[in-house]
This record gives structure tokens, C-alpha cells and sequence, in this order.
């Protein structure tokens, strides 16, 4: 697979998409244990990146990503906008020099990723957040190039890991986010944050996929 | 709900506007929703922010002695990176700047990428977190205690030292002095409505209280009926005094307002404060009574203390000029 940041922005763009058709979704699920802002955020953090598209295509992939991180961290605002900001941010430290990425290259993007968000929102897999969809997909990810699977299996099993991720937070305990004042600590709920984050793997996936022969 | 706004999307940015024009010795930094200091002092800049809500903090106590810059974030919610930025380039006087942070995990996530970004900008920053709240315990997986009224002495102490023309580690040491003799508990008696809900956000029986509810209206220890003044008096002190010894020390004593109690029913809680203190030999040597740091219009009122020493006296005492706060000539 080759990925630059034209067809980086393409998946920018179909992420808005599904994120943008899934309002009520969305919403529902925050308003069960959250204060329903997720969507609306998120949406708007998105629209903006879609706004700018033409300058992200014409950008250096490190400088897109840290462009499209200051972005995020400036219109998605609260705690989501600076974990998503400083993902981005902590991703373009990986691609200095590179007009495009590879699968492995993509692989260290999501990694450092999931380091950044972890390390600055103190939490780890299993705390009912966006992390449990990002972290099985880093994994599958790093298995699925050792096994040396096709680029087609690959993110078939990255998308697949991420929206089983996101799946199994429903039987979580909250331990981060406004979730943690519910007195059954959201059990029962999926937990938006991490369906939104699958969201945006599944489509990044589904992306690139219709690019490979 | 009954509010004086045009539109709730607008709430902040007017807040900050009008506060502007009440007050010459600052401007208005649209977009970013700062508000600065004119004067540039050579000295190390203090800069604080949070989520709107909690007027006059942060807004109101920028000025001579205090801070330099705030930032504004929505109501209830952190200002972003890029924000708090402009907040510490316009504070940044080349002697390098300190950001008091309140302990929320969003204002923690913010301010420290903005931190991250500013040194990246050459300037030297530095900040200390304010958790004042005796209410919530730390524990491992809660963010640990909520910063509440206390920060207005960091505000005042931090700023203090800064006019001293004191470096950036001594004016992060005092403020970190400060902090640790600072102790806060509040309770609430009716919830507050965000301009854009338009309703409560969370529901008190007419003869209900909630001990400990932080400014957000985030659960507090208890919910219990409506007590006298001397009671709820005893009440927050006890859980202060078992937390921290104040016994036959000096201290400062603020007694604040949530929005929507009326500063008479302060000055009663005051006086009962003042009865419990004077039998456990602790000196009052200032005492603040009103609404400085504040939860829209949430009815209720908190407690916070602050162990003083000679050095924290003279900076307490120390003068300052801002809408919030004024001490001195």
C-alpha cells in the first residue's frame, strides 16, 4: 500500500462522512453516560479538516499531520481535542522526510499514537475510552505484518480488531471520563469515544483498501 | 431559564467584552477569548484559565499584582492548546511565565500541550496545579482533587511574588507553598443552568443540600437536609480540619459565593467560620467574603483556608488591583 496526503485526505473526508450521518447514534450513546457533547465536537473538528482540504493535499505528510493535529486540538476543543491534537502531533514526529507511507509506516503512525493519548490521558486499555478500539488495531496491525498477510487481510484484521475493540467497551467499568459518576460506571453502554475511534480505523481501512489492486 | 444573554453560543466572548470595557488596564483578545494585561511588567508573566463559569475567575484577576493573562474556555470546559498559547505570549515578558492550572483532567491535558508548544516557541514555562478541594480523595483512577476557590490565593501569591521581580522557579516555589497550605470544601443547595442547556443539570429536593459538590455540580460526599449556619459552618470546617491541621496558626479565610446565594447569607457563614476558628486559636489575618469563584448560578458557598507564614503573609498582604481582588493601596 501507498498512502500520501491526498489519499490521506480522502479518508478525511469519508470519516466525516460517517461520523456526520451518525448524529443521533452517537449522541444517544453519550447522553447515556456522558453529557452528549462527543458528537458535536468531533463532528466540528472533522468539518474543519474538510474545509481545508485542498491545502492538507498539497502538504508534506509530517506537516499535514501536524497541521491537521493544531486543528483538531483548536475546534474539537475539550479533552477529546487535545488527545486527538496531540496523536497527530506525536504521528508526524514519525514521517520527517516521507512523501508517502508505507504499511509499516502507517502501523508506527498508529502506534505513536496510541503512546501520545495514552501517556497524556493517564489511561490504558480496559478503561472504557477511545483506547480500546485503537489498541487492539495497533496490535492486529503489528501481528498481521509479521505474519506477512496480504494488504487486503491486513486491514480487514486491523478494522476488524478496532470495531471488536469498541465492542467489547460495553461490559467496561469507566474509569476515565464522565462516565466514572455513574453509579454503574457506565456498564451496559458502549462508550462513544471508543465507537468513534472505530469509526475513523475501520474507515481509514476501508480507504486505503479501494486503492489496492 | 431566565438569563441576561443574546445568544448562548455568544456567552463567553460577551462576558469577556464587557468585562474589557469595565476594566482599562486590560484589552480583549477576540477568538482566543484571552484577556491580558496592556502593561508589559519585565517580570515573570502568571497565567491561569479554565472553563467559563466561574466569574470573576479567571478573567476578573487579571492585573497589577496578580495575573497577566486568562483564558477563557467554554462554559465548563478547557480552553484549547492554542488559546492558552496566545494567553502566554501576550504574558511572556522574556523573564518566562507560570500557569496555574486547576486540577481537572481536561485543563491538565490543555495547558500542558500548550506548555509543550510554548517551549517549543523559545518562551520558559512552567506551571503548578491547584487541588484544593478536600471533598473528592485521590485516588488511582479519579484525576485526584478538584482545584476550587483556593486558586484565588494562587492567583494572589503567584502574582505577588512575580512583582517582586523574583525568577520563575522562586515564583513557582511560592505558589507551590501556597497550594500546600490551601484547603477548600464546599457544598451546594440548588444546581446551575448552562446558557445552552437551558436547564438544571442536576435536580435538589427544596430542603436538600449536597456537601461537597464541586463547581461543575460533579457529585460531592453527601446529600443531607438543610442545616443552620452555624451547622453547615461546622460542617465544611470539619472536613477541612480533617484533613489539615490549622490549630493555633494564621491564616487567610475566604468565604465564597457559588452565584446565586446572597452575600448577606456569606457574612452569616462567616461570622459562625470566624466562632469556630477563634476556639481552635486560629488568627484571621485577612478575610475575603463574596463571589470569587463562582458556578453560574449555583446557590451554596465554600470554605477555603490558607496556613500562612511570614513570607506567605507579606505576599498575601502584598498590593493588587483587579476587578476580582483588591488588596492594599
Amino acid at each position: 500500500m501507498k498512502i500520501d496526503s491526498k489519499l490521506y485526505v480522502d479518508y478525511l473526508q469519508n470519516a466525516y462522512q460517517l461520523i456526520h450521518e451518525n448524529e443521533k447514534y452517537v449522541t444517544d450513546l453519550d447522553l447515556a453516560t456522558g453529557d452528549g457533547d462527543h458528537w458535536s465536537n468531533l463532528n466540528k473538528g472533522f468539518a474543519a479538516l474538510v474545509a481545508m482540504e485542498d491545502e492538507l493535499r498539497s502538504m508534506p505528510l509530517d506537516q499535514m499531520f501536524m497541521k491537521i493535529g493544531m486543528t483538531m486540538m483548536a475546534t474539537i476543543g475539550g479533552s477529546s481535542g487535545v488527545l486527538y491534537g496531540g496523536a497527530y502531533m506525536a504521528a508526524s514526529k514519525t514521517l520527517k522526510g516521507k512523501d508517502h507511507m508505507e504499511a509499516a509506516d502507517l502501523q508506527l503512525v498508529l502506534a505513536a499514537m496510541l503512546k501520545d493519548i495514552q501517556s497524556r490521558g493517564k489511561a490504558e486499555r480496559g478503561f472504557k475510552t477511545m483506547i480500546d478500539a485503537l489498541a487492539p488495531a495497533v496490535d492486529a496491525f503489528k501481528e498481521g505484518l509479521d505474519q506477512g498477510l496480504s494488504d487486503h487481510e491486513l486491514l480487514a484484521q486491523v478494522k476488524e480488531a478496532s470495531l471488536e475493540g469498541a465492542e467489547a467497551t460495553k461490559t467496561m467499568e469507566a474509569v476515565r471520563g464522565r462516565a466514572t459518576y455513574q453509579a454503574d460506571k457506565g456498564v451496559g453502554h458502549l462508550d462513544p469515544g471508543a465507537v468513534t475511534m472505530s469509526y475513523q480505523i475501520s474507515t481509514l481501512c476501508d480507504t486505503i483498501a479501494k486503492t489496492i489492486e | 431559564m431566565k438569563k441576561i444573554i443574546n445568544d448562548p453560543d455568544l456567552v463567553v466572548s460577551e462576558t469577556l467584552q464587557g468585562l474589557a470595557l469595565a476594566n482599562p488596564d486590560v484589552e480583549y483578545i477576540p477568538g482566543v477569548e484571552v484577556i491580558a494585561r496592556k502593561e508589559k511588567t519585565g517580570n515573570v508573566g502568571i497565567v491561569s484559565g479554565g472553563g467559563s463559569g466561574h466569574e470573576p475567575a479567571h478573567a476578573g484577576y487579571v492585573g497589577k499584582g496578580m495575573l497577566d493573562a486568562a483564558v477563557a474556555g467554554n462554559m465548563f470546559s478547557s480552553p484549547s492548546p492554542d488559546r492558552i498559547i496566545e494567553g502566554i505570549r501576550h504574558a511572556n515578558s522574556g523573564k518566562g511565565v507560570l500557569l496555574v492550572i486547576k486540577n481537572y483532567s481536561g485543563d491538565i491535558m490543555n495547558f500542558e500541550m500548550a506548555e509543550e508548544i510554548a517551549k517549543m516557541e523559545g518562551i520558559e514555562v512552567d506551571h503548578v496545579v491547584v487541588r484544593d478541594d478536600v471533598a473528592v480523595e485521590d485516588s488511582t483512577y479519579s484525576t485526584g482533587r478538584r482545584g476550587i476557590a483556593g486558586t484565588v490565593y494562587v492567583h494572589k501569591i503567584a502574582g505577588a511574588m512575580a512583582a517582586t521581580g523574583a525568577s520563575l522557579a522562586e515564583v513557582k516555589r511560592a505558589a507551590e507553598k501556597a497550594i500546600a497550605e490551601i484547603r477548600s470544601m464546599g457544598m451546594a443547595m440548588k444546581a446551575c443552568t448552562l446558557p445552552a442547556v437551558g436547564h438544571p443539570n442536576f435536580e435538589l429536593a427544596e430542603d436538600e443540600i449536597e456537601i461537597g459538590m464541586g463547581i461543575h455540580g460533579e457529585p460531592g460526599v453527601e446529600r443531607c437536609s438543610i442545616q443552620t449556619a452555624a451547622e453547615l459552618a461546622k460542617t465544611l470546617t470539619d472536613h477541612i480540619f480533617a484533613d489539615y491541621n490549622y490549630d493555633n496558626s494564621e491564616v487567610a479565610l475566604l468565604v465564597n459565593g457559588l452565584g446565586a446565594t446572597p452575600i448577606m447569607e456569606l457574612y452569616i457563614l462567616n461570622k459562625e467560620v470566624h466562632k469556630i476558628l477563634e476556639a481552635r486559636g486560629i488568627k484571621v489575618a485577612h478575610n475575603l467574603v463574596g463571589n470569587y469563584m463562582t458556578a453560574i448560578d449555583m446557590a451554596g458557598a465554600s470554605v477555603t483556608l490558607m496556613k500562612l507564614d511570614d513570607e506567605l503573609k507579606k505576599l498575601l498582604l502584598a498590593p493588587c488591583h483587579t476587578p476580582g481582588l483588591c488588596v492594599g493601596d
